[in-house]
């Protein structure tokens, strides 16, 4: 078990600029999420750590071992890979075997440990098949299965529920954590997956264009994201944004003026608000602004509305039971203390001062 | 309709094309002496017998010449897999300049015609002393079986996912082992086909086994050289002998070849 830090990684392919400089820390037994969308370099920055890639700048330290010049099976990590790579022409055993095996372990150590692993993920009933006689779940589990029988110092997982099924990378994925919470293994995991993020991490790096733009607690991330970026990748439907003139310490919507924790930055300021923050009433109320409904989508447990307000569109998330049609003008009351305050030139948050 | 019935007669009329002479000849191999020069020929065999080719056994030079083809086939398949499949797995591992112009470089050394390059090859082997080697004769079945390696080997391991070479280097293997433990079982079959391809293009090669050698003949030009000047059922037996190993081998690996031809027409 280790920590996992990385300084300054610049990587380039060709003329893309995959990272652009990148530093991250991971604690000692720390989940630690890697989540942008495609092409953010997560997965680059991911492999850089395994030591399948090479960056042309910065260091990596695996707890206080500088390992960027260690090829891989020097790094004492194990990784899981989005499409298994499970060695087709070899048993379950054999598989999980398989690190074992190159570490010359003692037999009943070998033994012990794949035994032990098989358990931990179910498949113990399965350890004399072939891969080619299992479904994609349980390739699955033999990879992270083959993953911790080694009893790696940080475990690096890409994309690892991305190739199941909706209902199996629900399954899975409270089972990773659960497996995880016990193992306590230093873990790096890469996804594009917003909610896999949430449920998973002790924290969530967001990761756009080749850097990070926020390391925090999954909370954090979606009720005070760091940018525009941020707060539009994470949730779903993801945050409003609204562009409002900024009067003195004052921020006006229509008739409602909400004070501003910080000095604004020019005549406008960026409000940032979570659709499920907004409280939807039929009549006027105090503290509120009108809305008109484009559209109402039925989605179960709420229904999801989409708003006109002057020329901006926004969405917000109300009760059920709720009685409206499009066409109807609304009353929308934001929630006061999860209100977020943003730079609309450069989409940054904006600290209270 | 009717053009499915032009389609099925002409596939059958390709078909006779070939089988036809193959029939003829191993039917012919296995008659005895009279029914090889009886005329007009039944299409059944007559009367099977062995004397034609234990006859065509007891000519002199058969044998060595038999020896031979095995020693420059084993040759070329040794070499052709010992330089192609590395050629296939850099082609298909790493993105290198140069790759594509490479992969169409290879296929041009078949476009060049054998019978230009022959006599200063000839003379070369002569200067450096592998003329009439069986070594010689392999180093050029070689050149003419690689292209074929390392295509077929490329495509090979372009099918093993890069992901499990990697999987075993996180897993404590260096390059080497993670080739040997992961790609190389993973791969026998098809390298195992590459070798029998390349040992079938040598067994049959005539052209320049029989510029490159005098007394060290392979089979193909032992006959070759012999042919017009021998009886009637040794033409018959030793054309069996060429047809009959190829034939097997080629239907042996049959599934590999497709994917070869699969490659060169994209």
């Amino acid at each position: 078990m280790a920590s996992i830090r990385v300084e300054n990684i610049e990587k380039t392919f060709g003329k893309f600029k995959a990272l652009n400089g990148v530093s991250l820390e991971v604690r000692d037994q720390e989940f630690v999420v890697l989540l942008g969308p495609s092409g953010c370099g997560k997965t680059t920055l991911l492999r850089i750590i395994a030591g399948l890639e090479q960056a042309e700048k910065g260091r990596v330290w695996i707890g206080d071992r500088d390992v960027s010049q260690l090829p891989p099976r020097a790094r004492k990590i194990a990784m899981v890979f989005q499409n298994y790579a499970v060695f087709p022409h070899l048993t379950v055993f054999e598989n999980i075997a398989f690190g074992l095996r190159m570490q010359k372990a003692a037999p009943e150590k070998l033994k012990a440990n794949v035994e032990r692993a098989a358990n931990l993920m179910h498949i113990e009933n399965l350890l004399e098949r072939y891969p080619a006689q299992l479904s994609g779940g349980q390739r699955q589990r033999v990879a992270v299965a083959r993953a911790l029988a080694v009893e790696p110092e940080v475990l690096l997982m890409d994309e690892p529920l991305s190739n199941l099924d909706a209902l199996l990378r629900l399954e899975m994925r409270a089972e990773l954590k659960r497996l995880l919470a016990e193992s306590r293994t230093t873990t790096l995991y890469v996804t594009h997956d917003q909610v896999e993020a949430m449920s998973l991490a002790d924290r969530i790096a967001v990761m756009n264009t080749g850097y990070v733009v926020q390391y925090d607690e999954p909370m954090k991330v979606y009720q005070e994201p760091a940018n525009t970026f941020v707060g539009g990748f994470i949730g779903s439907p993801p945050m409003n944004f609204l562009k409002l003139p900024v009067e003195g310490r004052q921020a006006r919507i229509d008739s409602l003026s909400l004070d501003l924790p910080m000095a604004a930055p020019g005549p406008e300021v960026l409000l940032g608000v979570r659709p499920e923050d907004l409280e939807a009433f039929t009549v006027q109320q105090p503290q509120s602004f009108p809305a008109e409904v484009l559209v109402v989508e039925p989605l179960g447990p709420h229904l999801l509305l989409t708003l006109h307000f002057g020329q901006q569109h926004l969405k917000a998330t109300v009760p059920p039971d709720f009685a409206v049609r499009a066409g109807q003008t609304i009353w929308l009351k934001p929630q006061p203390d999860r209100l977020r305050w943003l730079d609309p030139s450069s989409g940054q948050a904006l600290e209270a001062r | 309709m009717n053009l499915r019935w032009l389609y099925l007669f002409l596939a059958i009329v390709l078909v006779l094309w070939v089988l036809i002479p193959i029939f003829l000849i191993a039917t012919l191999a296995f008659s005895d002496r009279p029914s090889v020069f009886a005329w007009p020929k039944g299409l059944l065999p007559q009367q099977f017998s062995l004397e034609t080719i234990s006859f065509f056994f007891g000519v002199e030079g058969v044998w060595k010449a038999i020896r031979n083809s095995l020693t420059v086939a084993a040759m070329t398949l040794v070499f052709s897999v010992l330089l192609g499949a590395p050629a296939g797995y850099a082609l298909a591992r790493y993105r290198f300049a140069g790759a594509d112009a490479y992969r169409l470089l290879i296929l041009m050394t078949r476009a060049f015609p054998l019978a230009i390059l022959a006599i200063p090859l000839a003379v070369q082997f002569i200067q450096v002393g592998i003329y009439d080697t069986a070594f010689g004769v392999a180093l050029v079945h070689t050149a003419l079986a690689l292209p074929f390696a390392v295509l077929v080997t490329s495509s090979l391991f372009l099918g093993i996912p890069k992901e499990l070479e990697e999987a075993a280097w996180t897993l404590g293997c260096n390059r080497i082992q993670a080739f040997l433990r992961v790609v190389l079982p993973l791969a026998l079959p098809g390298l195992a086909a590459t070798a029998i391809f390349a040992f079938v293009i040598s067994w049959n090669e005539v052209f320049a086994a029989t510029l490159l050698t005098l007394r060290e003949r392979t089979l193909p030009a032992f006959l070759l050289t012999s042919l017009n000047d021998s009886p009637l059922p040794f033409r018959f037996a030793g054309g069996f002998f060429l047809i009959v190993p190829a034939l097997i081998f080629i239907f042996v690996i049959r599934r590999y070849l497709f994917t070869l031809w699969g490659i060169a027409n994209r």
